[in-house]
């Protein structure tokens, strides 16, 4: 193309030979200094899903660079279709050397080890601060002994606090600094922003996880462990703390208060709806500060938090629980340059970094006191600081039993889930969620005995005792000691 | 047929040009066509989560839990009940404005512009703007209809499980009833002027031209639109994934959403199993496909008896 254009086709005088001689140094010509550049500065592709933490990496890799013969080459991922995109190259053989799992619950992160997928950190890898060790645990983030991921984020967060227009909630009569903190509060403080077209509460109905998320939280402040009642081991969504959940959520819809849009909307949507003053308040993590902050400047000293998660009525008795965290990051098993992966990895495990990640407003930092010493917002601040009072740390059977992990991998999704249950419920296709939600439980309760004696087969030592855990008390930390 | 009388090798060596020019066609259909529907025969027999590099064999066991999947036959309804109301509907309501459009009045061609404007636009995009058209709140539908007192209160009509349903219908009628209206207006064509003028000359009134003329000319080309619009409607994938994302509770996941659902969006992906439910779908299919096929070999065959 380029030698007819110039004017130099063959017809006009070219010999075959000379025609083929002239391509083939071309060929060269542009081979060779991409070879000459390999072999000095080794590529670390870098695959992940946080768009707001960009910024902030884009320094540590800057700074990498500097300091090793070798430059970080990033491809943002959309959480959505992340997963298509890493299963596509990891059966090429192009995974990328370091990559964040969207979703990365313990079991997906089990079936990606089985399937060959990680490689550990190098032996050069210091993670050893009190709060650094303590997150590190066999099954979430270390395989055989060997640490091949560390979360970057603290384990006490919750998804689920009220963010609101200080304005709306003073004229509907509340408290603006401290916000609706007990279910009836919301519910009144909704019904009092109803008016002149706007709404008292939005939710992201059409992201299931999201809303599953909420309903986790809304069901521990009422009382329940988790998913799985610790005492039984048996999964509990039909129990009474995610009966009562639920009928707060409906609550809004029945009184009138909840935007008729919440059936059609994600989070993002339902956050910039909620924002440009269609309704007074939206359930969001800590994260809702960083993108306030970068999206919508001028909103951000509108809107207050309440200090913690919603709860029915004591607010001393409410809690919410987060188990161990899986890592954030995963050298991918394909990768030719482990020791700079775990090089660049080390460079997120700073007290510089910690205080830069407090800064960005996404999951607060791993270490919680670096959000003192950063410059964030008040309502960041105040999220954040709350979690240490009011979020404890709840058993893994995969902490006390490593084989969980096999059981984990083997499992299925069971649909319809948490998250389509609520949609379900909010968009009228059943009138009482209770058998539906019972319905559920007994599906994961099969689908987990499915899945003991799939892992049993083939050589697990795993049983559902695994997920009792009689030491278990509301509002205490589950300790390594109480395993 | 001396050509014939030769050995095999020699007819083709004879031939190789044509064979040498078949062979980038053949190439493309084979990666592009033959080998995905085969390799979907494959998957649907693994245990397979996509995390590795292949699943294990398992039989049918896919297609067993397939048959017992409540979420599997609630998608099979849901296309079925999609077919049973949006194609006659499409073909039925295409047809009506074909006979209209067909006439020659003042701004025929701006109508026919303008019914045939929506099939152009991407059917994702045609899916974000419906929810904002159709939003409860702001939505231009529900304030038109609020203000003209039609509804004293807003419809959520994509949030709702027992409305949802029935407005990507009437959304995908819109969106595709040009396509369909232009092959009526082609088939109107074919139809002599002459039948109609030796009608009027026999003092047959415009019901009647339509019933004894237009209608039976056109049979078989209803078969054939009938057929293209069974096959556009079981491909809507795109439209309902940004419409509703097969929601609210499954209300609006046909077949394309949940062997996507299954392949791709679960936490765990299941390659095997999402390929058996869009095999079995196909199988299925296509069995209704050869019905319509044969019922078209029938009139056209009772056509050249007479």
């Amino acid at each position: 193309m380029t030698i007819s254009r110039d004017g130099a086709a063959p017809s006009a005088g070219l010999s075959r030979r000379t025609l083929l001689q002239g391509m083939a140094m071309l060929g060269a010509a542009g081979l060779l200094p991409g070879r000459a550049f390999a072999q000095d500065t080794a590529t670390i592709k870098w695959w992940d899903i946080f768009q707001p933490l960009i910024p902030l990496h884009e320094k540590v890799w800057t700074d990498f660079a500097a300091a090793n013969p070798a430059k970080v080459e990033y491809t943002p991922g959309n959480p959505a279709d992340m997963m298509q995109s890493l299963q596509l190259a990891f059966r090429s053989n192009q995974l990328p050397d370091v990559f964040s799992v969207p979703n990365g619950n313990a079991a997906t992160i089990n079936s990606l080890q089985a399937a060959g997928w990680f490689q550990p950190l190098a032996d050069s890898f210091v993670f050893d601060k009190p709060f650094q060790k303590e997150a590190l645990a066999e099954g979430f983030t270390n395989f055989d002994g060997k640490p091949y991921s560390f979360p970057i984020f603290a384990i006490r967060q919750t998804s689920t606090s009220l963010w609101f227009f200080k304005d709306d909630l003073a004229a509907a009569g509340m408290d603006a600094e401290t916000g609706p903190e007990s279910w009836d509060d919301a519910r009144k403080a909704a019904l009092g922003a109803t008016k002149d077209g706007k709404y008292g509460l939005i939710l992201p109905l059409q992201f299931g996880d999201r809303m599953k998320a909420h309903l986790i939280d809304l069901a521990q402040a009422a009382g329940a462990a988790g998913e799985v009642d610790w005492k039984t081991g048996d999964y509990a969504h039909a129990s009474q703390p995610f009966l009562d959940a639920l009928e707060f959520l409906m609550s809004f819809q029945k009184d009138g208060s909840l935007h008729p849009a919440s059936s059609s909307v994600d989070a993002r949507q339902g956050r910039s709806r909620w924002v440009a003053g269609e309704a007074a308040m939206f359930f969001d993590g800590p994260w809702n500060s960083g993108v306030l902050n970068g999206s919508f400047k001028e909103q951000i000293d509108l809107i207050s938090v309440t200090g913690q998660v919603p709860y029915p009525k004591d607010k001393a008795s409410a809690f919410n629980y987060r188990a161990p965290s899986t890592g954030t990051f995963y050298m991918s098993a394909q990768s030719q340059h482990p020791d700079l992966v775990t090089q660049v990895l080390q460079m997120l495990t700073t007290d510089e970094y910690y205080v830069a990640l407090a800064e960005r407003m996404d999951q607060p930092p791993l270490d919680p006191t670096a959000v003192e010493r950063a410059n964030v917002h008040p309502a960041y601040k105040k999220v954040v600081t709350g979690y240490q009072e009011y979020v404890r740390i709840a058993p893994d059977p995969l902490v006390r039993n490593t084989a969980v992990g096999q059981v984990y991998a083997e499992m299925r999704d069971v649909t319809p889930g948490l998250g389509e249950i609520l949609q379900g419920a909010f968009s009228g296709a059943f009138s009482d969620p209770k058998p539906i939600l019972q319905q559920y439980a007994d599906q994961m309760n099969r689908e987990r005995d499915r899945a003991i004696e799939a892992a049993k087969g083939k050589g697990a030592e795993v049983s559902r005792d695994d997920w009792v855990f009689e030491a278990w008390q509301p509002g205490e930390d589950f300790t390594a000691d109480k395993y | 047929m001396q050509q014939n009388s030769k050995p095999v090798m020699a007819r083709i060596w004879a031939d190789r040009w044509i064979y040498v020019f078949l062979l980038p066609t053949l190439t493309l259909v084979g990666a592009f066509t033959i080998y995905p529907v085969v390799a979907s025969i494959w998957f649907s027999f693994l245990d397979w989560n996509g995390f590795e590099r292949a699943g294990s064999f398992i039989g049918l066991a896919n297609y067993n839990e397939l048959l017992a999947d409540p979420l599997f036959w609630n998608a099979f309804k849901n296309t079925v009940v999609f077919l049973v109301l949006a194609v006659p509907l499409r073909v039925g309501l295409a047809l009506l404005l074909a006979i209209i459009l067909n006439a020659h009045f003042p701004l025929v061609r701006v109508f026919r512009t303008a019914i045939f404007l929506p099939v152009v636009t991407t059917a994702a995009i045609v899916g974000v703007v419906m929810r904002y058209v159709l939003d409860p709140t702001g939505g231009p539908l529900n304030i038109a209809l609020l203000n003209s007192h039609i509804l004293g209160q807003p419809l959520n009509f994509l949030g709702s499980a027992a409305l949802a349903l029935y407005s990507a219908v009437g959304i995908w009628v819109w969106k595709w009833l040009g396509i369909t209206l232009i092959y009526w207006l082609a088939a109107l064509q074919t139809i002599p002027r002459d039948l109609y003028e030796a009608a009027e000359l026999d003092g047959a009134g415009p019901w009647r031209q339509f019933r004894c003329i237009t209608l039976p000319l056109l049979t078989p080309f209803t078969l054939i639109i009938t057929l293209i619009t069974v096959i556009d409607a079981t491909n809507v994938f795109d439209l309902m994934l940004t419409l509703t994302g097969g929601g609210p509770f499954y209300a609006t996941e046909v077949i394309d959403i949940y062997v996507y659902r299954q392949a791709f969006t679960s936490n765990v992906p299941r390659l095997g199993y999402a390929s058996a439910a869009a095999i079995f779908f196909g199988i299925m299919f296509i069995a209704v496909a050869a019905v319509q096929i044969i019922a078209l070999r029938r009139v056209r065959s009772g056509r050249h008896d007479q």
